[in-house]
């Protein structure tokens, strides 16, 4: 008897043991791949970005980076922040980008995104067309507004002549008015945006909807204080999604002016700085690589915050959740 | 169909303002979305755009640019690259997302939340910030100008957005499922493929088509890894376009309306799955 419980529990444990091997063979085989991609894509390049933003390293040793000695490790970093002259501006602009993204990209986008969630007549016809611009690339977009732009046949020009009659320059040379064009070559066309939220909305059960109206909360009020406050997980993905692109922004840029008139982005410097210009400055374009991760981390934190939850919390819920 | 009905009927009761508003949402989406489009369409037909800017009708309609981007661009060739390149980066990536995805969201394991760490970080990491060592490291790899080197980079981007929209996806199956099937004698491997990946469909077809999207619009990567006119992706033509027309503006107008139109009429013909993938599946088209 005794023999016989031992053997079977042996065997309960082989099969267990088994088991859990060909489970942790099923876990490495699943996430291998991923796990490989992100350290092609993501690890390697970070640890070399970060390690290089410390060296000397530009068209004149474009093999051999070399570290500047723990004296001087923060050169390049002098060097954007002190000497290059479109460091400032860019990171303004970008943080400028990143912040509309979220307080008037997102509000555009919710809004539209309620008005089609109504039944009105022609609200089908409306939601595939308001998307169309979303499936052109913003590369083609950038050329359609720099023709929209152009000051011979543009149609800018003619509105803005109604106001002032003698204007004929073209406004993406002009500091200020560039960057609004700029701004506005992309910052309405929120198709994609409004139907992840749409589609929340219309997730949102009946039931709910109905209790709102028996209470009295119907049209703008029932959306302020019963459908945005049931979306608010959405609206926040789409949040960190809008101020990371905005913060991103680089297909406008170099379509619509190249920088000129006050209107460099981060990712425009980077470019420059590593591939286009004739004396590219591996080592600086790196350091101005890091801080842009380093802002993009203080973004993503910054528009967490502002929906009232912090990262902890919500990996915690997620692990409950899973 | 008795859900849709009570909605009209509870819309019905809209007050005037929420009305007004409504309309003033819907009237300023179909300004947005139209007014570029249109006019870039208009100004195509126009033989000089200089002589009747904005939206001045053309005096005679005049084709000569389309037939010239059809004759002289080879416009097919770029969308032929474009497709193979999203299409191929899209099916790699999707696949091995919803693996690792599905690991992650039913299994423990040691370093699980390092793995997720790991996975949410590249939400915040610019692509553009790694620009010079991913650059590099296709030089390396002897893929620098060729597809090839497109479709690695595309396979390996964007696991953030795939992965949390796959995963949340996971999470709403519930567990008997997998269970049934353990029962039934299904591998881990056989589980996944015969039952998960079936179920959650939508969502990893979701996740598919935001990625095919950012995929066929890449303009970054394409243009600094392709040179080779013949290999070009329709986004980084475009870059050609800017200098290549000078002064042809209807030449210009033309090959931007034809660039523009393929995805256009594809989303026109698949508007329906499109926004049922892109709303999750809430929104029926």
């Amino acid at each position: 008897m005794g023999v016989f419980i031992l053997t079977e529990l042996k065997e309960n444990n082989k099969n267990k043991s088994r088991l859990r091997r060909r489970r942790s063979g099923f876990i490495i085989l699943f996430l291998a791949p991923t796990m490989a991609a992100f350290c092609i894509f993501y690890l390697y390049p970070i640890i070399t970005v970060f390690i290089t933003s410390f060296c000397k390293w530009d068209y004149t040793n474009i093999t051999a980076p070399e570290f500047f000695g723990f004296a001087d490790m923060w050169n390049n970093y002098d060097y954007i922040f002190h000497t290059y002259p479109y460091f400032w501006e860019a990171l303004r602009n970008s943080a400028v980008w990143a912040l509309l993204g979220v307080v008037l990209q997102i509000p555009i986008a919710t809004a539209i995104a309620l008005a089609l969630s109504r039944k009105v007549k022609g609200v089908k016809i409306i939601r595939n067309i308001y998307i169309i611009p979303n499936m052109v690339s913003t590369a083609a977009m950038g050329i359609i507004f720099l023709q929209l732009y152009n000051p011979s046949y543009g149609i800018i020009n003619p509105v803005i002549r109604i106001f002032k009659k003698e204007f004929t320059d073209n406004i993406l040379l002009l500091k200020g008015p560039a960057f609004i064009a700029m701004t506005a070559a992309y910052i309405f066309f929120t198709g994609t945006t409004t139907l992840m939220i749409l589609g929340n909305i219309m997730a949102v059960p009946e039931e709910i909807r109905e209790a709102a109206m028996l209470d009295g909360a119907s049209g703008l009020r029932q959306d302020r204080y019963v459908t945005i406050p049931m979306i608010k997980g959405t609206l926040r993905t789409v949040s960190v999604l809008a101020a990371t692109s905005g913060f991103l922004l680089y297909n406008e840029v170099y379509f619509l002016t190249k920088g000129a008139a006050g209107t460099y982005s981060i990712s425009y410097v980077i470019r420059e700085l590593a591939i286009t210009s004739p004396r590219t400055q591996f080592g600086r374009a790196n350091s101005v690589a890091v801080v842009q991760i380093l802002a993009g981390m203080i973004i993503i934190a910054a528009v967490n915050l502002l929906y009232g939850v912090s990262f902890k919390k919500k990996n915690n819920r997620g692990g409950r959740a899973s | 169909m008795s859900r849709d009905k009570k909605k009209t009927k509870s819309v019905k009761s809209i007050s005037g303002g929420t009305r007004i508003f409504t309309y003033i949402c819907l009237a300023w989406a179909l300004i947005v979305s139209l007014v570029p489009v249109v006019w870039l369409g208009i100004s195509s037909l126009k033989k000089d755009p200089l002589a009747r800017p904005g939206f001045q009708l053309p005096e005679s309609i005049y084709l000569e640019g389309y037939i010239s981007t059809f004759r002289d661009l080879h416009v097919m060739r770029y969308f032929g690259n474009s497709m193979l390149i999203a299409g191929i980066s899209v099916l790699i990536s999707v696949v091995m997302i919803s693996m690792s995805a599905y690991v992650v969201a039913r299994m423990e394991f040691k370093g699980k939340k390092l793995v997720n760490i790991m996975l949410y970080s590249t939400m915040f990491i610019p692509a553009t910030a790694l620009t010079y060592p991913v650059y590099n490291l296709i030089n390396n790899l002897h893929l620098y100008d060729t597809r090839a080197a497109l479709i690695l980079i595309y396979s390996c981007s964007g696991i953030a957005v795939s992965f949390f929209v796959i995963k949340n996806y996971y999470d709403n199956i519930p567990r008997d499922l997998e269970e049934a099937a353990r029962i039934d004698g299904c591998g881990y491997v056989q589980t996944w493929v015969k039952v998960i990946f079936p179920i959650a469909r939508p969502g990893i077809m979701t996740a598919a088509v935001l990625a095919f999207l950012n995929n066929w619009n890449e303009y970054y990567w394409a243009s600094l890894v392709l040179i080779d006119r013949n290999k070009l992706t329709v986004p980084a033509l475009l870059s050609t376009f800017t200098t290549s027309f000078n002064t042809n503006y209807n030449g210009l107008f033309s090959a931007m309306v034809i660039i523009i139109l393929p995805p256009v009429l594809l989303y026109c013909i698949f508007s329906k799955f499109f926004i049922e993938a892109l709303s999750g599946g809430a929104v029926k088209g």
